[in-house]
């Protein structure tokens, strides 16, 4: 599209778990500002992808680079500090805790108030502990949970659970926002408020990578499509040619067929 | 929040108060002596209860920083002649440095394999306490440990020793309210909830999980010197697996991530034995069955398990 | 704990080969004794994921319920063996239904606490039963020692490794040859499907306990002849049976084998060559080590984690 140097280059990735191979030689990349769907049949490998890119796992072989720097080696709070967040398929939110210390916890990364500093409490403590508060709020004004935030998170509906996942991740500043099947379990309208608040969030600078099984959603609000199928990039590019890509339906239908079959 | 804080400040006020209270009125020695102890004990599960009921990392070797503690100003002191107000720092800092050291491979482990690690830690020192007898005393013990003074103030007798005891426990609860309502105290709470989604929210996890457990390994050593300075004579036994057990007892039965359980917890578990002594022989048999039946019916804890009893009537009443 | 009493070694009238052999019989002899301990422990983890921290206290209540019917009551071997089992897992099987059975959120913290209550609650009624002496009983045979290049092996040691052997031999027929223990491992498989779709399996559970508390008793007998029995003989010996089975890979059968061998073998070396008050401190040394260099035991590929 542009000349413009990309967020995140995925650069021949494997990875294997002990048989399994469950991404061999992907490469792909993203634009700044950008969002892009990441499809394909259930076990293609799209989870496994986002735990390259946020450090839960090493790769095998291959390199992912992120705004210029291999994210080689480094551990997943270190990816959040530099700018890259995600949320979680089966929704993770610390249940426990309510819904604003949730938001809290997402800005870790971006407040520097140490052992030392909680327990002796230093005048500049208490004035970042304001704007932390100030920008959760904001935050949840943002995805639209504004009235809820002293409510225990493990008790919300489901859909504003996924919500409030979202938030918890943009409460690091990310420049990157990796969403794993933000739809799943939502019903239409909440899926149609989910695909405004992801262009909301592209709005705001934030490129996104998006794993969905819902098509309408993902080829309506991305720019971009990369198609996995077996842990093999079988095709990419803008939602109407991978639509139309032969390898794309076979892979779709290929996997419906076999599910009718058992 | 502000709420929360001056609702904080309302209760430690409150408790001071009945700290000095106590310490005037008790004319009794016993009852001075047992509540002493009951501080002490306060501060273990303290502790333990920073690592286990807010960062949800167990530990069954925690009676090792314990007698780090007490083993280590009793060496200072009387083989080195070493100021007992010197010796609780190095005490201190000797406990939080083996428990840095210990605890970058143990805290690597998780669940029953943690329990474990650190079952076989404690048993470890314990051992060493046992066995080096030509500095701890060995299997008989180690006497002669010094009464502490301060100037002109002794603290040997039963009252500034008590003052001394809970003034620690209301400093040690201060610090660890304000972690738990810092942004520490967040991180520790979403480790306990999911260690998973604290790293990938930023927290490194790691370095956390060993500074708390490093934090519970100082609560303890102080618990340790306290107690060393009140019995004078310590032996392997205090410090034992069984004394881990009994910590993490504490903790569970007064209520985990629960700073006024760590208190409830160590009343209990400091009394009940007194109580029990009317039972003699059957003492042992009946506090494995007080055990037992806590758990079995209040598995959260006597504090949040009596809570819910409580909600659950109310909602009846409602009906 | 001193478990096998040492035979006086003279320096200048043993070679170092034979003080060796001699070190190697009774690490043997106790290897056997942490295996059946470990066993037990590993058995009930692969059929309930509950480590019980009683077990030691199973062991307890089989050496002195021996000392009873075979020391006191001077009942034939067979029978006070066969009696003391069926005591000890009758116990057993109380405790599952009293205690574990009750509990509605089986979280390993949790159940850490009931079963540490539980065996302060034997040990408590060990004491009452059994007052604060410490028995022996002979050995179960009179049986002059074997003589094997110069070490002497003791007709006890030769029957702890016999009724060890007999014991998992046994175990290992009644996994792969009978209806129950197949029904036993298979759900020991698939426990957590078996959860998943609401099969509480408590007779499994149940016979799991049986089980692995005779195991406990059983290696209370054995050990009744070599060490004195008292109240108090069972944390040690639990903690370090849990080494043993940990050492070998939790929940495995063959691990707990190796375990308790390797635990038995490197204990008595430790006590000849370097020093014996250090010698508890071995099982938990090797618990460490195995702990930070492989969590999952000597065996630990995936299949090993069952029987
Ligand atoms: N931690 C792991 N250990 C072993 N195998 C794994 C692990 N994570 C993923 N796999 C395997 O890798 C393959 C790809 O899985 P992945 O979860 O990435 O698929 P996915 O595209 O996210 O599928 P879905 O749409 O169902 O979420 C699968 O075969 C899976 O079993
Ligand atoms: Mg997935």
């Amino acid at each position: 599209m542009t000349t413009e140097l990309p967020l995140l280059e995925i650069k021949t990735v494997f990875k294997a778990f002990g048989g399994v191979q469950a991404l061999s030689d992907i490469t792909f990349s993203l634009n700044p500002g950008s969002i892009t769907g990441l499809i394909g049949p259930n076990g293609a490998g799209k989870t496994t992808l986002f735990n390259l890119i946020s450090g839960v796992f090493p790769v095998d072989k291959g390199k992912i680079v992120f705004s210029g720097t291999g994210i080689k080696n480094k551990k997943p709070h270190t990816l959040v500090d530099i700018g890259i967040s995600r949320t979680f398929q089966n929704v993770e939110l610390f249940e426990s805790m309510t819904v604003l210390e949730n938001i809290l916890v997402g800005q870790h990364t971006r407040t520097r108030c140490g052992m030392w500093g909680s327990i002796l409490r230093f005048p500049w403590v208490a004035g970042e502990e304001k704007k932390a508060h100030q920008f959760a709020m904001e935050l949840l004004d943002f995805v639209g949970l504004n009235g809820h935030a002293d409510k225990t998170s493990g008790d919300l509906p489901f859909g504003w659970q996924r919500l409030l996942e979202i938030a918890r991740a943009l409460a690091s500043r990310p420049k990157l926002l990796l969403l794993d099947e933000p739809a799943a379990g939502l019903n239409i309208v909440e899926t149609m408020q989910l695909g405004d608040l992801i262009k909301k969030i592209r709005e705001q600078g934030v490129t996104v990578l998006l794993v969905e099984h819902d098509m309408s959603l993902t080829m309506e609000i991305s720019d971009w499509i990369v198609v996995l199928d077996q842990g093999e990039k079988i095709a990419q590019g803008t939602p109407r040619t991978v639509q139309a890509d032969e390898k794309v339906i076979a892979a779709y239908l290929g996997t419906a067929g076999k599910k009718t079959e058992d | 929040m502000n709420n929360h804080q001056t609702r904080n400040r309302i209760c430690y006020a409150v408790f001071s108060l009945l700290i000095i209270l106590a310490g005037y009125t008790i004319e009794n020695p016993y009852y001075i002596q047992v509540l002493t102890f009951i501080g002490i004990n306060t501060l273990l599960a303290l502790g333990l209860n920073m690592l286990m009921g807010y960062a949800g990392q167990i530990s069954l070797g925690h009676a090792a920083f314990f007698g780090i503690g007490a083993y280590g100003t009793a060496i200072l002191t009387v083989h080195y002649n070493l100021s007992p107000w010197l010796a609780l720092p190095a005490a201190i800092a000797a406990a939080m440095i083996v428990a840095y050291i210990v605890g970058i491979p143990t805290l690597k482990l998780s669940g029953y394999y943690l329990g474990m690690g650190t079952l076989g830690f404690g048993m470890i020192v314990n051992i060493l306490f046992r066995e080096w007898s030509s500095v701890t005393g060995g299997a008989s013990g180690f006497i002669g440990i010094p009464t502490l003074e301060l100037g002109p103030v002794s603290f040997s007798s039963g009252r500034n020793y008590f003052f001394l005891v809970w003034g620690f426990v209301l400093t040690s609860f201060i610090i660890c309210q304000r972690i738990i309502d810092s942004r520490i105290g967040r991180a520790l709470r979403a480790i306990h909830d999911g260690e998973k989604a604290a790293s990938a929210v930023g927290v490194d996890t790691r370095k956390l999980k060993l500074q708390v457990f490093v934090l519970s390994a100082a609560f303890s050593a102080l618990a340790g010197f306290l107690y060393a300075h009140l019995v004078f004579f310590i032996s392997p036994g205090t410090f034992s697996f069984i004394a881990s057990i009994r910590m993490v007892t504490m903790v569970v039965i007064g209520g985990m991530a629960s700073i006024w359980g760590s208190l409830l917890g160590a009343s209990l578990l400091t009394l009940l034995p007194e109580w029990l002594h009317a039972f003699s022989e059957f003492e042992m048999v009946v506090y494995g069955l007080i055990l037992m039946i806590v758990m079995i019916f209040l598995p959260r804890g006597l504090t949040r398990g009596l809570l819910d009893i409580y909600e659950r009537a109310n909602k009846k009443n409602d009906h | 704990m001193e478990l096998i009493p040492w035979p006086e070694l003279h320096a200048m009238d043993q070679s170092i080969m034979q003080e060796i052999l001699q070190y190697l019989f009774s690490g043997i002899t106790n290897g056997a004794i942490y295996a059946v301990i470990a066993i037990g422990f590993s058995m009930l983890y692969n059929s309930t994921d509950l480590i019980n921290f009683a077990h030691g206290e199973f062991v307890m209540l089989g050496s002195l319920c021996m000392v009873t019917f075979f020391g006191s009551m001077h009942l034939p071997l067979v029978p006070a063996i066969i009696l003391t089992i069926i005591c000890v897992a009758i116990a057993g099987l109380v405790f599952e239904r009293l205690a574990i059975r009750s509990v509605k959120h089986p979280e390993p913290i949790v159940l850490i606490i009931i079963t540490v209550g539980a065996s302060i609650f034997l040990r408590g009624l060990g004491m009452i039963i059994w007052g604060k002496d410490a028995y022996s009983i002979p050995s179960f045979s009179s049986h002059p020692p074997l003589d094997i290049a110069g070490a002497k092996l003791l007709s006890q040691s030769i029957w702890i490794i016999v009724i060890f052997l007999v014991a998992s031999v046994g175990l290992q027929l009644f996994y792969k040859k009978t209806l129950t223990g197949k029904a036993m491992e298979a759900n020991a498989i698939s426990k957590r499907a078996a959860w998943i779709v609401g099969i509480p399996s408590k007779l499994m559970v149940m016979l799991a306990f049986g089980l692995s508390t005779a195991m406990g008793g059983l290696a209370g007998v054995i050990i009744a002849p070599i060490t004195m029995s008292s109240y108090d003989m069972g944390t040690m010996l639990g903690l370090k049976g849990f080494c043993a089975a940990m050492l070998g890979g939790l929940g495995s059968l063959w691990g707990a084998l190796i375990g308790g061998f390797l635990l038995g073998i490197l204990e008595a070396l430790g006590v000849g060559f370097v020093s014996s008050g250090l010698k508890d401190a071995t099982a938990f040394v090797l618990l460490l080590f195995i702990l930070y260099v492989r969590p999952g035991g000597i065996i630990s590929s995936a299949d090993a984690n069952r029987f």
